[in-house]
């Protein structure tokens, strides 16, 4: 009995602690932004970051610089230019892993 | 003099005369606003930003501006865009050539008819939002226009999605 108790409690827990990482993307991109001090809007960084996946899709940027460049003037103003690449970098691991040659 | 008696109806009077006084004071007070908000003309700035009115960008300079430095608008108004029929898309994109081929005046001029008129501008009727990223916003405008000039005049990829 005392071992189904046991059994019991850790699969409560490992579903309540597993359930919010595969939510929504959107919310650990922004959580993974946050540890880089970038902040602003949950919704308006996530589309930035799928319109930034979009241009490199479509061939208007070509190069991960053309995307930071982009990312950049997205940003707020006392945002740096190494924000904008951490932003970048985070936003192809989330949106267009198939991107990530275009890292470089 | 007051007495007991009289001093009520003093009062009453008194509150009445307020009343008309105030009455009067607030016909004196909004009777100019009211003049001022009936206009439905257009203006310089209105329903057209001037910025557009005077820019001599093209459509697709005005669109890859947008692209770039309002990106989520572009994206807004790209959306709406594919999700109307093809017949659509392209007499957007005939119309809006048209706007801009006008010199200031004829874009003024247009800006008239568009505020005075209802029925003036038909693909309003087919398609509300059909030169949202163009006419809807000042700010936007002001950031397309002050950069439109640095692309191409002519690429009509920024209509592909």
């Amino acid at each position: 009995m005392k071992r189904l108790t046991v059994l019991v409690i850790t699969v409560l827990a490992s579903l309540l602690s597993a359930a919010p990482a595969d939510a929504d993307p959107d919310t650990d991109f922004t959580n993974e932004l946050h540890t880089f001090g970038i902040y602003g809007q949950k919704d308006y960084n996530a589309w930035i970051g799928k319109i930034m996946c979009e241009r490199l899709h479509n061939g208007v940027d070509h190069h991960a610089q053309d995307s930071v460049d982009f990312v950049k003037k997205q940003l707020g103003k006392d945002d740096t230019d190494a924000q904008a690449g951490q932003f970048v970098g985070t936003a192809i691991n989330y949106y267009c892993p198939d991107q990530r040659l275009a890292d470089r | 003099m007051l007495n007991r008696t009289n001093a009520p109806r003093a009062i009453r009077i008194g509150v009445a005369a307020c009343a008309i006084a105030g009455l009067a004071g607030t016909g004196i007070a909004t009777g100019p606003a009211e003049v001022a908000t009936a206009s439905a003309d257009a203006s310089d700035d209105y329903p057209i930003p001037n910025r557009i009115l005077r820019t001599p960008c093209t459509a697709e300079q005005i669109m890859a501006a947008a692209r770039d430095v309002e990106p989520v608008y572009y994206q807004r108004y790209m959306i709406d865009y594919s999700n109307k029929p093809v017949a659509d898309q392209q007499d957007a994109q005939d119309r809006i050539h048209w706007f801009f081929s006008l010199d200031y005046p004829g874009r003024r001029q247009y800006a008239e008819n568009t505020a005075t008129n209802a029925f003036y501008e038909n693909m309003s009727w087919r398609w509300p939002n059909w030169a949202k990223v163009f006419f809807n916003n000042k700010g936007v405008a002001a950031r397309t226009t002050d950069v439109c000039m640095n692309y191409p005049p002519s690429d009509m990829s920024v209509w592909d999605r």
